[in-house]
């Protein structure tokens, strides 16, 4: 019997229980059993993988490490060295890194074992993997709803237990809101704890590599093997990675919560609101203080959101232009003519959209009324986070107002931007949040919740976390996904 | 419905992006939808703020030593270039001609 937890996984490897090809072995039937239906992987490195496990089987030191023999699914905008990565898009449809992301050499470091390359909305824009330029992926609890995004493909896959764990990348909710809707643990750690060196940049200021899992303490492992200072990326901060897997079990000593005005959360699905509601009173009971926090800017975050992150993407995504890599419209013998028929070719509708926004927010006699506000605003937005975390040591609210919906339910993008509005606000300050799944509606679909913390407090985000599943018990509900 | 708000060929001249007049049609309502919404940041009295645009986390990030390293070798950094020349990246004429 092959466990679903990473914890106990690496532990029966390191001490030879399990051999880490069988693990491997046992994984790839499952993606080739789920993955028709699902399409969670854009790639399946069977061979890569395969060799990998033999290597640590033969003695290779990384079977001493945490992630010892542990398949790892890898969001497909995260760059590993000679495995293709795409972005889920034409443009970078045959590209294939020359290096390797700085969190991809850590997990292998720690013994972990990629297994394959995961599905996204198209350079991480989007919220339910429809925009990746292949295909989309599906909901593994029911097939007729969207898995959430951008990090789709990362959360259906650890949810169908095609792989126990996966990283995904938040620029403002891409880990979260998928969690919400597979019924996962997802972290979006502070700006500045995992390298960004090797993920595709969406937004700079924003983008941060997190991980989705099923359980809060696989949730902490995965945390301690890919966090900590890194010199290939300067905003990577000076500061001690703590023991997360140690430092979980520990209790709290001060349970003061944060909860935002009742206006924030009208308009949120009913049951959404019981679920978040029966946490709240669970947690009273507890001896918890609760607090209404006075926000202000929360309103404005997700237009400040979609001015930053369009703007920054505008930018970002300059580089391609079919000279140095990925696809170029070949049709062309001027170099102006062949950039613009290369891009237009390459990039799908949403990502156009976006470039064309950050580009007019960006342009002269535009920028101040645009990208300037925005950024005031974003620097209102976290000087009422600081004092609000200066009060309580929390931040509460659901992860999504609702739960995953069916595909092309959305098809306005202004309504899709609106599944943002409880997970921006965290990337814009730059703290750390997580989502846990604390219930289903009748329908079958994973609710979530969100948990909001001060800068580098993920120890603190784990050990409430923790301590609300062992009370929610969400981790049979998988055994409803066959 | 043309965008009173962008002028969608001036921007997409910008983004080196070349849209169907039939995109543009379709494009512009959304756009001019989504920039009405960005608007409402202005209801919000934001005059004690300054521009922010990095988050404000307060812990040092020192700089590396300026140390020389390796980096990718000629054939690796071309490895992925549509055309190349030897050494080199390979791109259609420069000069703007004839098509």
């Amino acid at each position: 019997m092959i466990p679903d937890s990473a914890v106990r996984l690496a532990h029966l490897i390191r001490t030879g229980e399990l051999r880490a090809q069988e693990v491997v072995e046992y994984f790839l039937h499952r993606i080739k059993e789920k993955d028709e239906q699902l399409r969670a992987f854009i790639t399946v490195c069977e061979k890569e993988a395969l060799a990998q496990a033999q290597a640590l089987d033969k003695g290779a030191p990384a079977r001493q490490g945490l992630l010892a023999g542990v398949p790892v699914a890898v969001k497909d905008n995260i760059v590993t060295r000679g495995i293709r990565t795409t972005c889920a898009s034409r443009i970078l449809e045959n590209f294939y890194p020359p290096y390797e992301a700085t969190v991809v050499e850590k997990l292998k470091r720690a013994g972990a074992i990629i297994i394959g390359k995961t599905n996204l909305d198209e350079f991480a824009m989007g919220s339910s993997t429809e925009n990746s330029a292949f295909f989309p992926t599906r909901n593994p609890w029911n097939l007729d709803c969207v898995p959430g995004g951008s990090s789709g493909g990362s959360a259906a896959a650890v949810a169908a237990g095609e792989v126990p764990l996966a990283l995904g990348s938040d620029t403002g909710g891409s880990v979260r809101q998928p969690a919400a809707f597979c019924g996962l643990v997802g972290l979006k750690p502070t700006y500045g704890r995992v390298s960004r060196y090797g993920l595709v940049a969406f937004a700079s200021s924003l983008d941060q590599i997190g991980p989705l899992t099923r359980s809060v303490e696989d949730c902490a492992l995965l945390t301690q093997v890919i966090a900590g200072q890194d010199h290939r990326d300067s905003t990577t901060a000076a500061q001690p990675v703590p023991d997360y897997l140690t430092e979980l079990a520990q209790p709290l000593t001060s349970l003061r919560i944060g909860l935002i005005s009742g206006e924030l959360l009208e308009g949120i699905d009913p049951e959404v609101g019981t679920a978040f509601e029966r946490i709240i009173n669970y947690l009273e009971k507890e001896g918890a203080q609760f607090e209404e926090i006075e926000f202000s800017s929360w309103k404005i975050a997700l237009p400040c959101y979609y001015v930053i992150a369009p703007s920054e993407a505008s930018s970002n995504l300059a580089r391609y232009d079919g000279v140095r890599y990925g696809f170029r419209d070949q049709k062309v013998n001027q170099l102006r003519a062949m950039y613009e028929k290369t891009r237009t070719k390459g990039f799908g509708p949403e990502v156009k959209r976006r470039i064309i926004l950050g580009t007019f927010a960006l342009s002269a006699g535009y920028y101040e009324a645009y990208y300037g506000q925005a950024t005031r605003a974003r620097h209102l937005i976290a000087r009422e986070f600081s004092s609000a975390l200066k009060k309580v040591d929390f931040i509460l609210t659901p992860t999504t107002p609702e739960p995953a919906f069916r595909f092309g339910a959305k098809a306005d993008p202004l309504a899709m931007y609106l599944s943002d509005i409880f997970t921006v606000t965290a990337n814009l300050a730059g703290v750390p949040a997580i989502s846990i799944p604390v219930g289903m509606t009748k329908e079958g679909l994973p609710i979530g919740l969100q948990i909001i913390g001060d800068f580098f407090q993920e120890s603190q985000l784990f050990r409430l976390a923790f301590l609300l599943e062992k009370k929610v018990e969400f981790r049979k509900e998988y055994n409803k996904i066959i | 419905m043309a965008s009173k708000i962008i002028d969608l060929d001036h921007v997409c001249l910008l983004a080196a992006l070349r849209l169907t007049e039939k995109e543009k049609e379709e494009l512009a309502p959304q756009l001019e939808k989504i920039v009405e919404w960005v608007r409402q940041i202005a209801q919000v009295d934001l005059s004690p703020t300054e521009e922010a645009a990095y988050p404000a986390v307060d812990f040092p990030a020192p700089m590396r030593a300026d140390v020389v390293q390796s980096s990718f070798g000629v054939e690796e950094a071309l490895s992925n270039a549509p055309e190349r020349d030897k050494e080199f990246f390979k791109v259609p004429q420069v000069i703007e001609g004839k098509e």
